[in-house]
């Protein structure tokens, strides 16, 4: 290419067409030297302010692409919950749903959008069954800016009201609590209120724990149990005409709490149309009188402190008259009995003396070993505080020994007897699952040596005393029966009774402890008119141990092979020469 | 020379303005694919959500009890029906028609153990 810049041009910028007249550079002086100046200094400013520009833009095109490529705006998966909607799960020990969170469109209105107030109302009182339609019309009427119509709506409601077409109806998606087993679990999950919020048992326990966690919250139930016990209960609620009943089922060696019923109940989809009875736990908050239930802690005393060995016995020749109180048996044999022979028949008058003689203090001290003189801690915050005599005087040790003069609620007994009969451990009861291998660490409160004897007692009762009904053949059951005379406006009912049963199997190694108590049993043709524990909740505990027992995987055992007759040997002689070899 | 600076220049902006939209818009149209995939999921989710508590709901011990009742010929197993492999009589070791023919008929066969059974563990059988 040839050059196009003319000779005397230095400049190979300047275009073709531009030929500048030669003149001679003027001086420059005064004001024209002060504004060229000036406007140096200006192109200064202005070509470091654009250089600066152009350092911070490449320094960030080096940041963006050298640095920063592995933090790009990468795809996400959207979050696991909504936020909003978040509560976790509670499921069984098997994983068995037991309570969730679904999504529900609620209604609400902006009342300043809504023109025609009665029309709106009128329209959506056809399409809601259970709103009122003044209710509505006074809610569309006000000057607010939101109004809940109606929370949680189906889906066929949502539709038809997106139907009506009426500008300020919205929705809003929230979580409804949805409980599909029903009746089944519902004072041990118990559950919320519209706003999410846990109103009972669990739910109300764990609040904070459920909210905003993903994983579910596994219980100790087992929904299969909870259920045998629950049939069980309700059958014997319905053969005796009883007003209630309640039950539970434990692990004796962890603690864990696989079933609790407490009847009448209620179902936690609908709590509002609950009464109080229903909403009641029985089994947490409920105090009882236990009545001869208690003879398990009284004949563990007494053995634990040496007051009494098995081959003691005691003057039940006659009732006991002490004060302006009488203690008499409910079947008097009217002689001396040995301690299996009070156990056995449940004696009032054996037990009394054998309080007496171990005597209050030690007695106060024992109970309170087993946890029943204070509020145990438990998941739930329906939890009642046992009745204790104050002041504790030796009428109160008295009655104390056959389970008159102090309540606990069925879980402290149900707790102190799987300590008595697991080897002398108590574990704190527990609804949550313990995790499979987990050593619970307890507290001995009576010897191994105590525990073994009460276990061969608690076996002569199903064999031969007043537990015979508890018996289901194959899963060695033992237990104790317990009939307490409610309290009614300060008196003793004859009549309303509460009849318990309390049993563990296998005995020999126990395992399960199923308890079930009924409210004010009447006898029936069947019972020939017997209402005692006995009578009542025996046979429901005997059938729940025939079904529960397989699910278990619990070996039917022969109860008359040689190695179970010699671990079940309660060693006495009793005032006939017998030898009270659980047989 | 400097036309064809000028014109590679407007070339390259040219095709960086045209790739850079063209991204853009794939950016975008990935964007919203993202969106219903991820309004999928949840809907799914929501979906699995509604199922397990169905599931639930319909194995509620007792309206399977009642089912079963009504469709099923089973009974609670009852503990005399679970036994041990070791109640099991032992197997003789000659087989039936063998011991018959050894044996007078008068006299029975004493069983003797079976190594198989016998080291077998016990297990339960119905």
């Amino acid at each position: 290419m040839k050059p196009a810049v003319p000779p005397r041009d230095d400049n190979p910028c300047r275009p073709r067409h531009f030929k500048p007249e030669p003149c001679a550079p003027a001086p420059l002086e005064g004001p024209a030297k002060q504004s060229l100046e000036t406007s140096h200094t200006r192109l200064l400013i202005t070509g470091a302010l654009l250089c600066l520009a152009f350092l911070v833009i490449s320094a960030r095109l080096i940041e963006v692409a050298g640095f920063k490529a592995g933090e790009a705006h990468i795809a996400r998966v959207a979050p696991a919950e909504r936020p909003d909607l978040a509560r976790a799960n509670i499921v069984d020990r098997n994983g068995v749903l037991l309570a969730t969170t679904l999504e529900a469109p609620s209604l609400y209105a902006d009342p300043k959008l809504i023109h025609n107030p009665e029309r709106v109302a009128q329209q959506l009182a056809s399409l809601l069954p259970d709103a009122s339609e003044s209710e509505i019309a006074a809610k569309l009427a006000s000057n607010k800016g939101f109004v809940w119509i109606k929370r949680q709506l189906t889906p066929s409601q949502e539709f038809e009201v997106n139907r009506l077409g009426v500008p300020g109806l919205e929705f809003r998606t929230e979580g409804r609590r949805v409980y599909p087993k029903g009746n089944l679990t519902v004072h041990a999950v118990g559950y919320d209120d519209l706003d999410g919020k846990g109103l009972a048992g669990i739910e109300r326990g764990f609040n904070d724990i459920l909210r905003g966690r993903h994983e579910p919250v596994e219980l100790s139930l087992d929904v299969r149990l909870q259920y045998i016990l629950h049939h069980q209960i309700a059958q014997t609620i319905a053969d005796f005409n009883a007003i209630g009943g309640m039950g539970i089922i434990m692990d004796v060696n962890t603690g864990e709490v696989l079933a609790m019923v407490s009847l009448p109940d209620f179902d936690p989809n609908a709590p509002g149309s609950a009464t109080p009875q229903e909403l009641f736990n029985r089994v947490t908050l409920g105090t009882y009188e236990m009545g001869s239930t208690f003879k398990i802690f009284n004949t563990a005393l007494a053995l634990e402190t040496h007051t009494s060995t098995l081959s003691s016995s005691y003057d039940a020749t006659k009732p006991l008259h002490i004060g302006r109180f009488t203690i008499h048996d409910d079947e008097p044999k009217n002689r001396w009995l040995t301690v299996p022979e009070i156990f056995e028949y449940s004696s009032n008058i054996g037990s009394a003396r054998m309080a007496v003689a171990v005597g209050t203090d030690r007695q106060k001290e024992f109970l309170g070993r087993l946890g029943l003189l204070k509020a145990p801690s438990f998941e739930l915050r329906e939890i009642g505080a046992p009745m204790v005599p104050s002041p504790w005087g030796e009428i109160n040790t008295m009655t104390i020994a056959f389970g008159h003069g102090i309540s606990v609620s069925p879980l402290q007994m149900a707790t102190a007897v799987s300590a008595v009969v697991n080897g002398g451990v108590l574990h704190r009861a527990t609804l949550i699952k313990r995790p499979a291998g987990y050593a619970p660490s307890g507290q001995q409160v009576l010897s191994l040596k105590t525990s073994e004897e009460m276990r061969a007692l608690l076996r002569l009762v199903v064999e031969h005393g007043t537990g015979k009904f508890a018996d289901a053949p194959g899963y060695l059951v033992g237990g104790k029966t317990g009939t307490a005379e409610k309290v009614s406006a300060g008196r003793y009912e004859r009549h309303g009774l509460l009849s318990s049963f309390v049993g563990v199997f296998p005995i020999n190694e126990p395992r399960y402890l199923v308890m079930i108590s009924i409210d004010e049993p009447h006898g029936n043709k069947q019972s020939h008119g017997f209402a005692t524990g006995g009578w009542t909740a025996a046979p429901a505990v005997a059938r729940v141990v025939e079904r529960m027992a397989p699910l278990m995987g619990i070996q039917p055992v022969d109860e008359d092979s040689p190695e179970i007759r010699r671990s079940l040997v309660v060693d006495s002689q009793g005032p006939q020469g017998r030898k009270f070899a659980a047989d | 020379m400097m036309r064809l600076s000028t014109l590679l220049w407007a070339l390259l902006v040219g095709v960086s303005g045209y790739v850079m939209f063209q991204v853009k818009y794939e950016v975008v149209q990935l964007e919203d694919q993202l969106t219903h995939l991820n309004h999928r999921i949840d809907t799914g989710r929501e979906q699995i959500r509604v199922l397990d508590a169905e599931w639930s709901f319909l194995n509620q011990p007792a309206r399977l009890e009642q089912l079963a009742k009504r469709f099923l010929d089973l009974q609670p197993i009852s503990a005399e029906q679970i036994g041990h492999l070791s109640q099991l009589p032992r197997r003789s070791p000659t087989p039936p028609a063998a011991a018959a023919a050894a044996a007078p008929p008068s006299a029975p066969s004493q069983p003797t153990a079976a190594p198989r059974l016998a080291t077998a563990r016990a297990g339960v059988v119905r």
